[in-house]
């Protein structure tokens, strides 16, 4: 924010930063080892009154001076560079607090330089002490900059007290100090076996050979052997959350902390090989090979130790987006554009959002990512977004749930702008979100209904206001085929009574809609996903897309559960809204008593894909094999699962056979619940966008969506889902709340960066459970009057009995008999036939109102009534009409 | 968008900016003599091979096993100024170093060329043709005088902030600051005094070899000295070219506008003239005396320059501090011990020299 950023593309993202430091701290520690190594192998050689020994420390001294002042000299130069110029927020941190260590660090270099040219020019022309006393200075020099410098690098991953007392002497002596001391002091005294192989087995002498390559493999073995203790205690020393870090979150470490793990026993086995005797060619070129394998293996430690830092720089106190951890609530409220100095637009508009959205990316990716390169490239990072919403959401949801990633200190705007110009920039892609879905008119047919004649009326409706099925059944199953529809028949009369004894009453989907089999392969998949083997077109319970609804425990209402529904019609066309005819027959003569139509809503529009990437599955829904990988891949390295495994082996699984569902009255009861993990997940990503949030998953409610499920009144009435859901940090919130006190920790993961919004505090919201706690109507419509306020949200229903699919009216008329589902209350307007969702008010009153309203009580009744029987201000004239 | 809002905000100093300043300015005039003796002996031995190497061979063997040393402690003796340079001008400094990254960071590399192709020259030594080392030392000599001009890049650079606005037409650190006025000028003044002090190298160490016969011991100390007289002459002409392309009011402080700032000029101006006088009259000791002063009064005049240059946007006595002086206190304490131990190497190093010369 306070630096110009250098506009790297390919080589961007440390990726330079990484190379030199590697390089040169390769190189750095075997200068203090290898100073040890010169003053004891020379010594070595006095002892045993050995020529050729000394000839060969001298040679060694010669290839030592070699490397480690031209190429580790100036690489040591060259980090300084690099690291101001990728990061020199953090380099000036570090330059003036630690400007005398450095300092002194460059008095032992100078120290270093004038013992090791003359240790090299006066070999064999100096009195042996005083030859051995210049080598002794080198390496306690060496090593004294070892010490300095190691305080400085440990202090970025553990400052410890300095962030309280901001002092020197804290900073340098911080908690890792030591054990990282001496395990950079045990891997520097390796690294002097290790290149010491390289000049060992040059030696022409055999006899002389296998001497100096044994001697050069005890360097290496020894201290590997001590270094694997400096290692655990140096990750003891480690706090808590970098442990985390190392053990929980990242799999990006795994493959290097593999490496780590490994790569001390193959250089110990190394080690043993090469004290072996073999041809001296072998022996040159595995010293090669285990240089290299050194390089790796240090390579990897040093990768680790930078990635436990993320996403600081300097731990809890700077993050890799040079944005102080403190300055970060400041920043997002006023806008990193404003906040940063080098930038060209300080507002984003129309006309420069992507050359804004470009500056945003250099202020705060460029420091971790690359264009294209090969670290952590941002082109590949973010394939898997369909759409800029779903990218800018992904920005919101940073630094919470991303633990290595920091926050996006910006502004909503200049997330859209970011992620605008990643999408259209970067990607060349085109925003498929901004396009609404294209929606093919349908038609229905009213059936008849003679209130002169008729005697019975015939009530149908389905539990659920949109039954979202999953059709990525060969990957996992979130939901599968299954609608409920229920039904009740009335004997119409001045006491109307309710019909059960001596009827049938049968239902038939329509012909489009009747082969669901043929549409997704969940009867493929059945066994594994559900442990039953079921025919095609069969549900769960054996129910078809036609046959008889069996009479329900109330003994009043008839239910087909199960019914195998899908919204892919045998054209190949979308239709979340088949239709079924409902027929009440008489048992004994087989006479039509009635019959009726209804909607049995169901839908495949997931909108998982506008962050996870990959196409719809069929024309405008559905969850492609592409975007269920997608998914199965995240949820695989968050929570180390092997679902994708288990999909490409034949065996999906169903989300709930893990994740309990209180309507499935299944899974691991120490889990989340299902709701309340993709609630909870998800609410740390797609906080603050309000409705808008819902839709990203729940796309199928989205306005510009190809189901638009929303479809009763209250949709016209202007509500949206947070209306009585509350918005997303809320509902989530109120289901991590239940599951926290039922003694989940994980709860507490996802609830800890969750600000209500609808309340002032986490502890005013009520806890919940998915499905048994819902939004109670009665919350708005107190004593069923016309709401004074909206306050459904927070006020759930306390029992599954008072839901609104469960509860009647005061002489046990179901509510949805009347006023039909949730989501589709009379009067509704259905998106693809305006009057699909009102077929049987429509086909008994002419109108689209709920059954009796307008004191049409003469539809059951054949007369006018005066008492509100079935609930207060049931005689009330609708005040809504068209 | 005005340059002043671009500079960023610097980070506390730990003691008062004072003795940053000491140790930046004491820093940076070893950095320069040691960066001046590489250059300028680097110089003198390619010209020498070029002309007549079979007479030069001796010659340009000594100076080429000293180049390398002379790389080591110019790399060494530049890396506390850069450390003490980023303490008081960071936010200066990392900008511009930003603005031209990717002709800075070539610097490492090429140093690491230079270095390397020093290395083989004076190990390959005798070992190659006087026409197969002149390649190696000039692509050297080439990686050098590359540095330094992105060094004068730089420098010049981080004290403009005027010139910074180029970095929103090129973000991509493929800028240099070639609109400069004074670019070409500091530039050659620099290389013409590597050259002068070469010259005088040229001449010390042979003065210091006592086993070199006496004729050419001779011949090298006066044909240093002519090195060193003649290449100050030149330095004086291009050092007043480069002083009047300095901005009026920077210039002005230099001839009277400024009495510190005229008065170090002045003095720098006479200490170049007894260089002439004593290098003319072969008198080694005195003209180096008077080299070592001259430099250390150009040091402090470019530092006064540097500070007029920003004098609209930025002092170091501004920078806020936070007092912590342990930490000094041990760097000085292991500066004395550090400094101590290295003459005690030296010592020994010396008596080696004589064990062997007796």
């Amino acid at each position: 924010m306070n630096y110009p950023v250098w506009q790297l593309t390919f080589f961007g993202g440390g990726l330079t930063i990484a190379l030199m430091a590697v390089f040169h701290v390769f190189i750095a520690q075997f200068a203090v080892g290898g100073g040890l190594f010169l003053v004891l192998t020379e010594m070595e050689g006095y002892r045993e009154n050995s020529p050729a020994i000394i000839d060969y420390v001298r040679k060694h001294t010669k290839f030592f001076l070699l490397v480690t002042m031209v190429l580790g000299g100036i690489t040591g130069v060259g980090i300084w560079f690099i690291i101001a110029l990728i990061n020199p927020s953090t380099t000036s941190i570090l330059i003036h607090n630690f400007v005398f260590g450095w300092a002194i660090e460059w008095v032992f270099f100078v120290g270093e330089i004038v013992s090791l040219l003359l240790y090299y020019y006066t070999f064999g022309r100096m009195q042996r002490r005083h030859h051995l006393t210049l080598g002794w200075l080198y390496f306690v020099f060496a090593w004294l900059s070892l010490f300095t410098i190691n305080g400085i690098i440990d202090f970025m991953l553990t400052p410890g007290k300095w962030l309280a007392t901001g002092s020197f002497w804290d900073g340098i002596f911080n908690p890792t100090f030591w054990p990282s001391l001496w395990f950079r002091t045990f891997l520097a005294l390796s690294f002097a076996g290790l290149y010491g192989f390289l000049t060992a087995t040059a030696i022409k002498e055999d006899a002389l050979r296998l001497r100096m390559v044994r001697f050069c493999a005890s360097w290496l073995i020894f201290p590997l052997l001590l270094l694997m203790g400096a290692s655990w205690w140096y990750h003891q020393a480690l706090p808590p959350p970098i442990h985390a870090m190392l053990t929980d979150e990242p799999p990006e470490l795994l493959p290097f902390i593999d490496i780590f793990l490994l790569g001390a026993p193959v250089l110990i086995l190394g080690g043993l090989i090469m004290a072996i005797k073999l041809p001296q060619l072998a022996k040159q070129g595995l010293a090669v090979l285990l240089l290299l394998i050194g390089l790796c293996y240090f390579g990897a430690f040093e990768y680790i130790r930078e990635g436990s830092r993320r996403p600081y720089t300097i731990y809890n106190y700077l993050y890799s987006s040079s944005v102080l951890k403190k300055e970060v609530p400041a920043v997002a409220q006023a806008g990193l554009l404003k906040s940063a100095r080098w930038v060209e637009y300080k507002e984003i508009t129309d006309q420069n959002r992507l050359a804004a959205g470009r500056e945003l990316f250099y202020l705060a990716c460029a420091s971790c990512h690359s264009i294209g390169g090969p670290s952590r490239d941002i082109v590949k990072l973010t394939k898997g977004y369909n759409s800029i919403d779903g990218l800018a959401a992904r920005l919101s949801g940073l630094g919470d749930l991303n633990s290595p990633m920091p926050p996006f200190p910006g502004t909503s705007a200049e997330q859209t702008a970011l992620a605008a110009y990643i999408f259209e920039v970067l990607q060349q892609r085109e925003d498929v979100a901004a396009a609404a879905a294209t929606i093919t008119p349908r038609q229905h047919e009213v059936p008849p209904f003679d209130p002169a004649t008729a005697q019975y009326v015939l009530l149908g409706w389905n539990d659920y206001g949109m039954h979202t099925i999953s059709d990525s059944d060969a990957q996992f199953s979130l939901r599968s085929p299954g609608n409920t529809i229920h039904a009740m028949l009335i004997k119409r009369g001045q006491t109307p009574q309710v019909i059960s004894d001596g009827i049938d009453i049968h239902y038939a989907v329509e012909a489009g809609s009747a082969n669901p089999s043929g549409q997704v392969d969940f009867w493929q998949q059945a066994a594994s996903l559900t442990g039953q083997k079921l025919a095609p077109n069969t549900g769960s319970t054996g129910n078809g897309v036609s046959g008889l609804m069996r009479l329900a425990a109330d003994g009043r209402t008839y239910a087909a559960t199960d019914v195998p529904l899908v919204p892919y019609q045998e054209d190949g066309s979308y239709l979340p809204y088949p239709l079924v005819t409902l027929t009440a027959v008489d048992r004994a003569s087989s006479a039509m008593l009635a019959t009726t139509t209804m909607v049995a809503p169901v839908s495949t529009e997931w909108g998982c894909r506008n962050c996870h990437g990959g196409p719809w599955r069929k024309a405008s829904a559905g969850i492609s094999p592409e975007t269920a990988a997608a998914i199965l891949t995240v949820h695989d390295r968050h929570t180390k699962t092997d679902l994708a495994k288990q999909a490409k082996a034949g065996k999906p699984q169903r989300c709930q056979s893990c994740h309990p569902d209180p309507r499935q009255k299944s899974g691991n009861p120490a889990l989340l619940s299902l709701s309340a993990a993709m609630h909870g997940f998800h609410a740390n990503i797609l906080k603050g966008r309000g409705a808008d949030a819902c839709f990203f998953c729940h796309q199928d409610g989205a306005p510009h969506g190809a189901t638009r499920f929303f479809r009763g009144l209250h949709n016209d009435l202007g509500f949206d889902c947070t209306t009585c859901h509350g918005v997303i940090e809320d509902h989530a919130a109120s289901l991590l709340l239940a599951e926290q006190k039922a003694g989940k920790k994980a709860a507490g993961k996802w609830l800890a960066h969750l600000q209500p919004k609808g309340v002032a505090t986490l502890a005013e919201l009520k806890p919940r459970q998915a499905w048994i706690n819902e939004p109670d109507c009665l919350g708005c419509h107190t004593d069923f009057q016309a709401p004074t306020g909206l306050t459904a949200f927070n006020q759930w229903t306390p029992s599954e009995g008072e839901l609104y699919r469960q509860r009647t009216d005061n002489l046990g008329i179901p509510c949805a008999a009347c006023h039909n589902n949730q989501h589709a209350i009379y009067p509704a307007t259905n998106p693809y036939d305006a009057e699909r969702d009102n077929l049987q008010p429509r086909q008994y009153q002419g109108n689209p109102y709920p059954l009796g309203a307008n004191k049409n009580c003469a539809l059951c009744h054949t007369t006018e009534m005066k008492d509100e029987m079935h609930h207060p201000n049931s005689l009330r004239m609708m005040v809504f009409t068209r | 968008m005005h340059p002043a809002a671009l500079i960023p905000t610097p980070d506390p100093l730990q003691v008062p900016w004072g003795w940053f300043q000491f140790l930046l300015l004491f820093t940076f005039f070893l950095h320069m003599v040691a960066m001046n003796i590489m250059i300028g002996s680097g110089v003198i031995t390619f010209v020498k091979q070029l002309s007549n190497p079979m007479a030069n061979e001796a010659l340009c063997h000594d100076l080429s096993n000293q180049l390398t040393h002379a790389i080591a402690f110019t790399v060494n003796f530049g890396v506390a100024p850069l450390l003490f340079l980023q303490v008081l001008y960071g936010q200066f400094i990392y900008t511009s170093s930003i603005i031209m990254g990717a002709y800075w960071l070539s610097v490492v590399f090429l140093l690491i060329a230079a270095y390397g192709l020093a290395y083989l020259h004076k190990f390959r030594f005798t070992a190659w043709s006087a026409g197969q080392r002149r390649w190696f030392l000039g692509a050297s000599l080439l990686c050098m005088f590359t540095v330094g001009f992105f060094f004068t890049n730089n420098v010049t650079l981080m004290q403009t902030p005027a010139a910074w606005l180029a970095y929103f037409r090129h973000p991509g650190g493929l800028f240099l600051n070639l609109a400069e006025p004074t670019l070409v000028a500091r530039y050659l003044h620099f290389l013409v005094a590597a050259v002068a002090t070469g010259g005088l190298f040229l001449a010390a160490s042979a003065h210091l070899q006592q086993r070199l016969p006496a004729q050419e011991r001779q011949a090298r100390i006066k044909n240093g000295l002519t090195w060193f007289t003649y290449a100050t002459m030149v330095e004086i002409g291009i050092g007043i070219v480069f002083l009047l392309s300095l901005p009026k009011p920077i210039l002005h402080r230099f001839v009277g506008g400024d009495w510190l700032a005229t008065s170090l000029f002045i003095g720098a101006l006479i200490g170049s003239f007894y260089c002439i006088k004593f290098g003319n009259r072969e008198r080694l000791w005195p003209a180096t005396a008077a080299l070592a002063t001259t430099i250390l009064l150009m040091v402090l005049v470019r530092d006064l320059a540097r500070q007029a240059y920003l004098a609209p946007y930025f002092h170091p006595a501004e920078l806020p501090v936070a007092p912590q002086y342990s930490p000094m206190l041990l760097f000085l304490l292991i500066l004395i011990l550090g400094l101590g131990i290295v003459a005690y190497m030296l010592r020994l190093g010396w008596q080696s020299t004589k064990e062997v010369q007796q």
